[in-house]
C-alpha cells in the first residue's frame, strides 16, 4: 500500500469527476475505529512519547546554537544570529579535505571490514556443540570492550613496539625489518582498525547470538531431514533468519558513518600521522583546545547528524524497497 | 478490562515515584541558610532586625560555605584538614569538586546558571574566562574590611596578576617558590664504564649520546614531547616566553627555535634519542630507564622515589647521577622558570555569603591557623630543625591533602612551611635539595608569569601550544622538513599567534 | 561419499575450535596483564616486569582499594544505579516497542521516525543541563538513568524481534479475547527472552560504564559512580604532566601508584563481567518450540 502519508494511505483517498483528488469521507471514521479498537496500543505508547518529548524534544532547540555566536554566559535570547558562519568555518578551514577523507575512509574501512566479522564469529560459535567451551568463549571474547581504549592503546603501542614489541620480533625472525606502525603512515589505518575489531568484535557478536537462538530449531530437523549439510543449513536457515537484524544494524551503522572512532583516535594518534589518521572529530577538537566554542562544535555536530540521517533515511529507502524490510 | 486497567495505573505509580524520588534526593544544597558546626555563634540579634542600624554583615550565625574545587581523588568533606577548619574557623565548608575531563565545560554550566557557591577554586584558564564574562566580585572593597592578613600575606605583584583595570577579581594563590622541577638523569654505572665524565654542554652531551648507542647498545636518551627543556635550555629558550636582547619573543618565535629543532632532529636521525618518542608518554618513558633499555632521561623530582625504587629492583648495582644544567656557547647555564600564580580563589557575584567568605579565608591566613593548617601541630605533625621543618611520620600523612584547602598564602612563610612536604621521604628529599643546589643562581623567570588576563592570549595559547607541538614533533622526527619552518610560522601567526605576541609586548612594555 | 563428508566436517570442527581457543587467548590476555599487574610490586610494574604472572607478588593493592571509603561508596551508586535503571528501561523499551511492531498501528511510521530522529539529533549539552536543573534533578542518583530510560537502538532491537515473532501468536490470543496488554506480557515477552537478556545486558552495562553523566550532573563526591571516580584515579597519573605552565607539585606528588589503578580496574570491571553469564541460559534455542501449533 503505497503510503501518502503517515495515517493516510491510498486507499483512503480518491479523485472525483473533477479532477481532485480529496479523503475519503469514511477515511476519518475508519480512522477512529482503528484507533479505537486498539486504544491499548497506544496507550503503551504513552510513557515513551512523554519521556522522548520531555527528555529529547524539549531541549531539541539547541540544534540553533549552531547557527549563533553562542555564549553560555549571555544564554540562547542574548546570542547573536550568524547563520552559516560555523558551517562555513569547518568547510573552509585548512585541512578539512583530508580530514574528511580521512573520516570517511576509515568509517567505510571499518564498516567493510568490521561489519561482517561478528556476524561470521557467531555463526561459527554456533556450530560448537560443547556448551561450556561455547560459553566460555563468548564470555571471553567480550572482554575487551570493558577496557578504555586508554588501556588498549598502551596494549598496542607495547605489542607493535619496535624496542622489543612481540610483533616486530616476529617479523625480525622471519627476515623483515621492523615496522614503526604507530608512526608509519601506510600501516596506521590498519591499526585503528585491528584494534578497533579487537575490541569490539566479541560485543558485537551477542545481538546476532541472540538472533541465531531464536530460529526455530524445526527448520533445522527438518533440514537435516532433507539431508542438507552443515553449510546449506547455514546458507538456507541461520543466515535468512539473521537477516532482520543485520539489515538493522547495517542501517543504523550508516547513520554513524561520519563517527570514524574519535575517542580511540584521539588516544592512539599523533603528529606523525595526521595525514591519514586526522578526522573530524580530532580535528575540532583541537581547534577548540583553550576555547569553549560551543556553537563551532554544535554546527560539526549538526553536520554529522544530518548526512547520518539522510543514509539512514535512503539506506531504509532501499532496503524497503530491494529486500522488502525495513526499519518502518 | 479491569487488568488492563491496573497495568495502566502501576505505569503511572511507577512513574511518578521516580519521578519523586528523583527531586527528594541528594544533596542539592541550593541556599547556604543552614547553620551547622560546633562554633558559639548563637546570637539573637539576626532575628530581630533593627532597621535603624547599620547592619554588619558578618553579624548573626556562621553560615555553610559552598566551595567549588578542581579535581581530586579524595573526598574533601571527609579529609582531616576540613574538620581541622571548621574547628578552629567555626565555618563549616561544603566541598564540591569539578571533574577531572570536561572541567571548564562543567564550570560554564555551574556558572551560567548561577550555581550559588561561594568559594571558586580556579586554574588560570577558568579564571580568565569568569572574570571576562563577568561572572567574579571585584574583591577590593571585602579585602579592605575583611582581608587584612590576606593583604599582609599577599605581595602586591601577585594581587597584580589577579587584576583587571586596577579590580582585583580573586585572592591569587602563589606557588610552593621559586624551585627547579626536574633535570636529566643518567646511569652512573653505565658512564664509568665507558670511562665517560657527565656532560656539561651540547657538545659534550651529544658525545656521551653516541657512545651510548655504539657501545652500549641501549636508547640514549629516553623522554616525550617536543620541547625537551634541558636541552632548549642551552638554546637559550627557557619558558613560554623569553627576553632576547630586550625583546619578548613567545618561544615559537625565539629567534634560536628553528637551531633547537634541528638539532634535535640530528639526534633523531642518529638514533641519539628514542625512536619512538613521538609515541612515549611518562610512563613508557619511566619504563623504558628503569628496564634498562635507555640510558639517560628526564626525571621531576616527585616521580624520583618511584623510578629510584624501581631501577633498584631491578639492578641493585645501578647508580643514577643528575646532569648539570647544560650551558650554551657563552658558558651560560638557564633554568626556566614560572613564578606565576597557581590558583585564583574568586567569589562569584552571586554568591550568598560574600563576607563571610572573605572572612573565612582571611581567617585562615592567621599566622598560627596557617602554619597549623599547612603542617600541623610542633611536636605532633612537624620539629623544627635549624628552622626547617621536618615531618613526623605518620602523623604528618594526615596532612598530605591539607593544600587542597589553601584559599591563599602567606607569601613571606609559605615555601619554608611546605618544605615539610618535601622532606617525608628521603629519595625525595636528597634528589629535591640536589636539584636546587644545581639551579642555584640559575633561575629565569617567565617575563609573562604575573602578567593579569589578556583576551588573545586566553582565546589562543592553548591551541597554539598544540599546533607548536605537534609541527615540532614533525620536524624532530623527520616527517616534515625544517625548510618549512618558516611557512609554519606564518600559520603559527595567522592563526592568532601575531595578536598574543603584540598584546603581550603592549603588556610589557607599560609595565 | 559420507565418508568425504565426514573427513570436511570433522576438519571443520577442528578449526573452529582452535580458531577460538586462539581467539580466547588473544582477547583474555590483557585482563591477566591487569590482573597481574595488580598484584604485583609497583617497582616491578612501572618497569615493565609484568606480563600474565604476577612479579613480587602482594595483596596490598586490593587491601587499599576495597577499604578506601569512597570506593566502597562510588560502588554502591553504581549498583543502585545500574539495578534501577536496567528494570525500568527494560520495561519501558518493550513497552514501547510492542506498538511500534505492530503494521496496523496507525501513525506508526511517524512515530517510528521521531525515535529515530533523536537518534541523530539532539538539543546537545547546555539545554539538556538546563532541563535537568529545572527538574530538579541535578546532583541526584536517578539523573543517571531517568534521562536514559528508553534507548532507540534498543527499542529498535526489541521492535525487530517483536516482528519477527509468528501472527498466528497474536490471532490466537485475540480469538481468546485477551487484551493488546495482556498478549505482550503473558505471550511475547515470554517467548523474547534471548532478546530481554541481549537488551538487559546493553542497559546495565551502558548503566555501569557511564561516566559522562555523572561527570556533568553530579557535584558531590559521594554520589559519584564507580566508573567516573575510576577513570578520575587514572587520569590523575597522566594528566599531571599535561599542565601548560604550572603544575601543582602536591598534586604530582600524591599520584596514584599503577599497582593500584589496576586493582582499582579489576574490581570495578569484574562485576558488570558476571551479568553475561548470568544471562547466558536464556539464549537457550527453541523458545518458540511449541508455541505455535501446526
Amino acid at each position: 500500500m503505497k503510503p501518502w502519508g503517515f495515517f493516510i494511505t491510498m486507499m483512503d483517498v480518491q479523485q472525483d469527476r473533477g479532477g481532485i483528488v480529496r479523503v475519503n469521507p469514511s477515511f476519518f471514521r475508519k480512522l477512529r475505529t482503528d484507533v479505537i479498537k486498539d486504544w491499548d496500543l497506544y496507550v503503551m505508547l504513552i510513557p515513551g512519547i512523554i519521556f522522548l518529548i520531555i527528555f529529547k524534544y524539549t531541549p531539541m532547540y539547541g540544534i540553533l546554537i549552531a547557527f549563533k555566536d553562542f555564549n553560555i554566559f549571555e544564554g540562547m535570547s542574548e546570542s547573536p544570529w550568524v547563520g552559516l558562519k560555523h558551517f562555513e568555518r569547518l568547510f573552509h578551514s585548512r585541512d578539512f579535505a583530508i580530514v574528511f577523507r580521512n573520516t570517511l575512509l576509515i568509517s567505510i574501512y571499518k564498516i567493510v571490514f568490521l561489519f561482517p566479522l561478528p556476524i561470521i564469529m557467531a555463526i561459527l560459535l554456533n556450530e560448537m556443540k560443547n556448551m561450556v567451551f561455547k560459553r566460555g568463549i563468548q564470555t571471553v571474547v567480550y572482554l575487551p570492550h570493558f577496557l578504555s581504549w586508554v588501556i588498549v592503546s598502551g596494549l598496542f603501542i607495547d605489542i607493535l613496539s619496535t624496542n622489543g614489541g612481540i610483533v616486530n620480533r616476529i617479523i625480525v625472525s622471519l627476515g623483515g625489518e621492523p615496522i614503526s606502525f604507530f608512526m608509519d603512515k601506510d600501516w596506521f589505518r590498519t591499526v585503528l582498525v585491528t584494534s578497533a575489531g579487537w575490541k569490539e568484535t566479541g560485543w558485537s557478536m551477542i545481538v546476532y547470538l541472540a538472533a541465531i537462538a531464536s530460529i526455530d530449531p524445526q527448520l533445522y530437523e527438518a533440514a537435516k531431514i532433507d539431508g542438507a549439510g552443515r553449510f546449506r543449513q547455514i546458507w538456507h536457515i541461520t543466515l535468512p533468519g539473521m537477516i532482520p537484524i543485520i539489515l538493522l544494524m547495517f542501517i543504523l551503522r550508516l547513520g554513524n558513518i561520519l563517527e570514524a572512532g574519535t575517542e580511540q583516535i584521539l588516544v592512539m594518534y599523533n603528529s606523525i600521522v595526521y595525514e591519514v589518521a586526522d578526522v573530524i572529530g580530532t580535528y575540532v577538537y583541537r581547534m577548540g583546545l583553550g576555547q569553549q566554542d560551543y556553537s563551532f562544535s554544535t554546527a560539526v555536530g549538526l553536520f554529522d547528524s544530518v548526512v547520518g540521517f539522510i543514509l539512514i533515511i535512503g539506506g531504509n529507502y532501499l532496503a524497503r524497497k530491494f529486500l522488502h524490510r525495513g526499519i518502518w | 478490562m479491569r487488568k488492563t486497567l491496573t497495568i495502566l495505573l502501576l505505569i503511572v505509580a511507577m512513574l511518578a515515584v521516580t519521578a519523586c524520588g528523583g527531586s527528594g534526593g541528594g544533596n542539592d544544597k541550593q541556599g547556604s541558610g543552614e547553620t551547622a558546626g560546633p562554633s558559639t555563634s548563637d546570637n539573637n540579634q539576626s532575628s530581630k532586625n533593627d532597621n535603624n542600624e547599620k547592619k554588619d554583615p558578618l553579624s548573626g550565625e556562621k553560615p555553610v560555605l559552598r566551595q567549588l574545587q578542581p579535581f581530586d581523588r579524595f573526598d574533601p568533606n571527609a579529609e582531616f584538614t576540613a574538620k581541622f577548619l571548621e574547628e578552629k574557623t567555626g565555618y563549616k565548608s561544603v566541598y564540591e569538586m569539578l571533574p577531572e575531563e570536561m572541567a571548564n565545560e562543567k564550570l560554564n554550566l555551574l556558572m551560567s546558571n548561577k550555581e550559588k557557591y561561594d568559594i571558586l577554586r580556579l586554574t588560570k584558564d577558568q579564571f580568565f574566562t569568569l572574570a571576562e564574562a563577568g561572572a567574579l566580585e571585584p574583591l577590593n572593597d571585602l579585602i579592605d574590611q575583611y582581608g587584612p592578613n590576606l593583604k599582609a600575606g599577599i605581595s602586591e605583584a601577585s594581587w597584580e596578576a589577579a587584576s583587571i583595570d586596577g579590580k582585583i577579581y580573586a585572592i591569587p594563590q602563589a606557588g610552593t617558590g621559586n624551585y627547579a622541577s626536574s633535570s636529566l638523569v643518567v646511569r652512573k654505572d653505565w658512564l664509568d664504564e665507558l670511562g665517560l665524565k657527565l656532560p656539561t654542554n651540547l657538545d659534550e652531551l651529544y658525545d656521551v649520546l653516541k657512545a651510548f648507542k655504539e657501545k652500549k647498545k641501549v636508547i640514549p636518551l629516553v623522554w616525550y614531547g617536543s620541547v625537551l627543556q634541558e636541552i632548549a635550555s642551552a638554546f637559550g629558550i627557557y619558558n613560554s616566553w623569553d627576553v632576547v636582547d630586550g625583546q619578548l619573543y613567545h618561544q615559537s618565535e625565539h629567534p634560536r627555535m628553528k637551531e633547537y629543532l634541528a638539532f634535535m632532529n640530528k639526534l633523531y636521525t642518529e638514533g641519539l634519542i628514542d625512536a619512538e618518542w613521538p609515541i612515549n608518554t611518562g610512563t613508557t618513558a619511566i619504563e623504558k630507564f628503569t628496564s634498562g633499555k635507555a640510558a639517560m632521561m628526564k626525571l621531576a623530582w616527585w616521580s624520583a622515589p618511584s623510578v629510584v625504587g624501581a631501577l633498584e629492583r631491578n639492578f641493585p648495582d645501578a647508580e643514577l647521577a643528575t646532569l648539570p644544567f647544560l650551558k650554551d656557547e657563552n658558558g651560560k647555564a638557564g633554568v626556566g622558570i614560572n613564578t606565576g600564580i597557581t590558583y585564583f580563589i574568586a567569589i562569584p557575584k552571586w554568591a550568598p555569603n560574600k563576607e563571610h567568605a572573605m572572612n573565612y579565608m582571611n581567617m585562615k591566613l592567621e599566622e598560627d591557623l596557617f602554619k597549623e593548617l599547612v603542617i600541623g601541630q610542633e611536636g605532633v605533625h612537624h620539629k623544627v630543625e635549624d628552622g626547617k621543618y621536618f615531618p613526623i611520620l605518620p602523623a604528618f600523612d594526615d596532612l598530605n591533602n591539607a593544600s587542597y584547602f589553601l584559599t591563599g598564602v602567606d607569601e613571606r612563610v609559605y615555601s619554608t612551611y611546605w618544605q615539610a612536604r618535601v622532606r617525608k621521604d628521603p629519595i625525595l628529599y636528597n634528589y629535591f635539595e640536589e636539584l636546587q643546589t644545581l639551579a642555584e643562581g640559575l633561575f629565569v623567570e617567565d617575563p609573562m608569569s604575573n602578567a593579569p588576563p589578556i583576551q588573545s592570549i586566553s582565546e589562543h595559547a592553548q591551541k597554539l601550544a598544540k599546533f607548536s607541538e605537534d609541527t615540532y614533533m614533525r620536524f624532530i622526527a623527520g616527517a616534515e622538513s625544517l625548510d618549512n619552518f618558516e611557512s609554519y610560522l606564518a600559520q603559527w601567526k595567522a592563526d592568532g599567534g601575531e595578536q598574543m605576541v603584540n598584546d603581550a609586548r603592549a603588556w610589557f612594555a607599560s609595565k | 561419499m559420507r565418508h568425504k563428508t565426514s573427513f570436511a566436517d570433522k576438519l571443520f570442527v577442528f578449526s573452529n575450535y582452535t580458531f577460538f581457543v586462539l581467539l580466547g587467548i588473544l582477547t583474555i590476555f590483557p585482563f591477566l596483564n591487569l590482573l597481574a599487574k595488580s598484584l604485583s610490586s609497583e617497582a616491578a610494574v612501572i618497569s615493565g616486569q609484568v606480563h600474565i604472572i604476577p612479579v613480587d607478588l602482594q595483596f596490598g593493592t586490593y587491601k587499599y582499594v576495597l577499604q578506601d571509603r569512597m570506593f566502597a561508596n562510588a560502588f554502591k551508586n553504581s549498583v543502585i544505579v545500574t539495578v534501577c535503571g536496567t528494570a525500568l528501561s527494560l520495561f519501558m523499551t518493550s513497552l514501547t516497542a510492542y506498538p511500534l511492531s505492530k503494521p496496523r498501528l496507525r501513525g506508526r511510521k511517524f512515530f517510528i521516525l521521531i525515535f529515530v530522529f533523536t537518534m541523530l539529533f539532539s538539543g546537545g549539552l547546555i539545554p539538556t543541563y538546563l532541563l535537568i536543573r529545572n527538574l530538579h534533578l541535578i546532583n541526584t542518583l536517578p539523573v543517571l538513568f531517568l534521562p536514559a530510560m528508553v534507548s532507540v537502538f534498543n527499542m529498535l532491537v526489541i521492535k525487530n524481534y517483536f516482528e519477527g515473532l509468528p501472527d498466528a501468536l497474536e490471532e490466537s490470543a485475540k480469538m481468546d479475547g485477551a487484551s493488546n496488554f495482556r498478549i505482550l506480557f503473558q505471550i511475547f515477552l515470554p517467548l523474547s527472552l534471548p532478546v530481554l537478556a541481549t537488551i538487559a545486558l546493553f542497559y546495565a552495562v551502558a548503566f555501569w560504564n557511564d561516566y559522562f553523566m555523572s561527570m556533568i550532573y553530579i557535584n558531590s563526591p559521594e554520589l559519584k559512580p564507580l566508573q567516573l571516580y575510576l577513570k578520575e584515579l587514572l587520569a590523575s597519573a597522566n594528566n599531571v604532566f599535561l599542565q601548560l605552565d604550572k603544575i601543582d607539585v602536591d598534586r604530582a606528588m600524591n599520584v596514584s601508584p599503577q599497582a593500584i589503578q589496576a586493582a582499582s580496574i579489576m574490581v570495578a570491571t569484574v562485576p558488570i563481567l558476571l551479568v553475561y553469564p548470568f544471562l547466558q541460559k536464556y539464549f537457550v534455542k527453541g523458545v518458540l518450540l511449541g508455541s505455535v501449533k501446526g
